[in-house]
């Protein structure tokens, strides 16, 4: 095992010294970035959590639903074209789409996937 | 090259003075927050004698250094500002066009400043606004009764014959620019092509009509900002895009923009323009509103990723994207899902 703590450790107790100690001894009009940074800091988090897992169930999705190979970036092409002439208006374009959309928001902004009655405000 | 107070106050001296026949001081100059496209600068300017003797507090509105294509000039968008001057839209109000670019280095306009708020994620938490989504639904409607053709506005273009396919392939257009296929936006668009409603008569849309954009002073809107992509359209794509869930800032039980209830602001609507709008039909432009945020955050992320302009908010901006798609498939469910 290489040193500890993790990248990710790292970025965690950074992101509270950013959170708890800096932001709110900032001016008013400095609040914003360093929001910024904490928010940029936490999508880093998570992706390193996830990896390159993403990406390769990206890929295997589009690669099922379009019958094809490729690389991650030639399948997004196809499948777009695809769309767009409409030969893939069905829904199982629809249930691949948002598996896809869902894995991002995970990464992205994992707070959007809470149903708003669960959601702590 | 960036522009400073220095050099405002000094070329803005000389040019008002010639201007307005009288002698005249610039003083308080000092740049406003906002803004990625357009520069703003508040000052006081004291004229002593002539048509514009008096104190004013005013805002410098020009161009910032990197400029986006599918933005109106300083120029388009001053005559835009007065034209809904005239129609009674609640806007700073215009003051004096520059197109001297010998004067500051860029072309420039002068318009009334404004007090109040405008940051979406302020006016989002207020609550003691009761009136603000009436009066956006009845100043919007302001806005559209402005009709084509109008001779101020010929840089407009053509009115569109259909706007939803105006916009559809306008954005299909705007994706085959970038370096990576967005299939969910995609969808999106097919969507809405497949869904499109029959086409209606064009009206001046503001196209960016939604929280962040209007100034709020104790409670009322004290004016609509950000004309820069203006245009004839469907006058549903307006509601569509205040009322859209991702225009809310997280307030999302208040439909219209955050700030106010949907029917409320239909009701502003309705009354002053003596229109009824079709609740089922502004669904449709809430998918393209969200296509469209989509598309532009897709757009903001390619000027950082490339390097044509290195910034946190716009590298940030490519993560909303995901929640923008997921919001447009969950809008646009096939039946049989």
């Amino acid at each position: 095992m290489r040193e500890q703590p993790s990248g990710k450790d790292l970025l965690d107790i950074a992101r509270d010294v950013l959170r708890d100690d800096l932001i709110p001894a900032l001016p008013e009009n400095k609040r914003y970035p360093a929001l910024m940074i904490a928010n940029a800091m936490a999508i880093v988090m998570r992706q390193i959590e996830t990896g390159e897992e993403g990406g390769i169930e990206e890929q295997k999705t589009l690669g099922d639903l379009l019958g094809e190979d490729g690389s991650l970036n030639d399948l997004n092409i196809i499948l777009a074209n695809r769309i767009r002439e409409g030969h893939a208006d069905g829904v199982e374009t629809w249930q691949a789409l948002r598996g896809v959309a869902v894995g991002k928001v995970a990464e992205s902004n994992p707070r959007y996937l809470i149903p708003r009655d669960e959601s702590p405000s | 090259m960036g522009l400073d107070a220095a050099t405002i106050t000094d070329g803005l001296t000389e040019y008002l003075s010639g201007r307005t026949g009288g002698e005249v001081a610039v003083s308080g100059v000092h740049k406003l927050s906002g803004g990625a496209i357009q520069e703003n600068w508040a000052l006081d300017v004291v004229v002593q004698q002539g048509d514009w003797a008096g104190e004013h507090h005013l805002v410098l509105r020009c161009d910032a250094a990197s400029t986006v294509a599918t933005s109106h000039s300083r120029a388009d968008e001053f005559a835009l500002l007065n034209a809904a001057h005239e129609a009674g839209v609640i806007v700073p109000t215009p003051c004096i066009l520059c197109d001297d670019e010998r004067v500051l280095g860029r072309r420039f306009f002068l318009m009334h400043w404004i007090g109040g708020v405008a940051a979406g994620h302020k006016l989002a938490r207020l609550t003691d606004m009761p009136g603000l989504a009436g009066e956006l639904g009845e100043n919007l409607a302001r806005i559209h009764s402005l009709k084509p053709p109008r001779d101020d506005l010929k840089f407009l273009g053509e009115p569109p014959d259909n706007a939803s396919a105006a916009a559809i392939a306008m954005y299909r257009s705007y994706l085959d620019e970038l370096d990576v296929a967005h299939p969910a936006i995609e969808w999106g668009l097919r969507w809405l092509e497949i869904n499109a409603p029959d086409p209606c008569d064009v009206v001046l849309c503001h196209r960016d009509y939604r929280t962040g954009n209007y100034m709020v002073e104790d409670g009322h809107l004290s004016a609509v900002l950000d004309w820069e992509f203006a245009g004839w359209s469907d006058p549903l794509e307006d509601i569509g895009w205040l009322c859209a869930k991702c225009w809310r800032f997280g307030a999302n039980d208040r439909e219209a923009g955050g700030i106010g209830s949907r029917e409320d602001f239909y009701a502003g609507y309705e009354i002053a323009s003596g229109r009824t709008i079709d609740r089922d039909a502004v669904y449709y432009w809430e998918v393209m509103a969200h296509v469209r945020w989509a598309v532009i955050a897709c757009q903001q992320a390619a000027r950082h990723v490339s390097g044509e302009e290195r910034s946190l908010e716009l590298a940030l901006t490519a993560h909303v994207v995901p929640e923008l798609e997921l919001e447009i498939l969950n809008m646009t469910e096939p039946a049989n899902a």
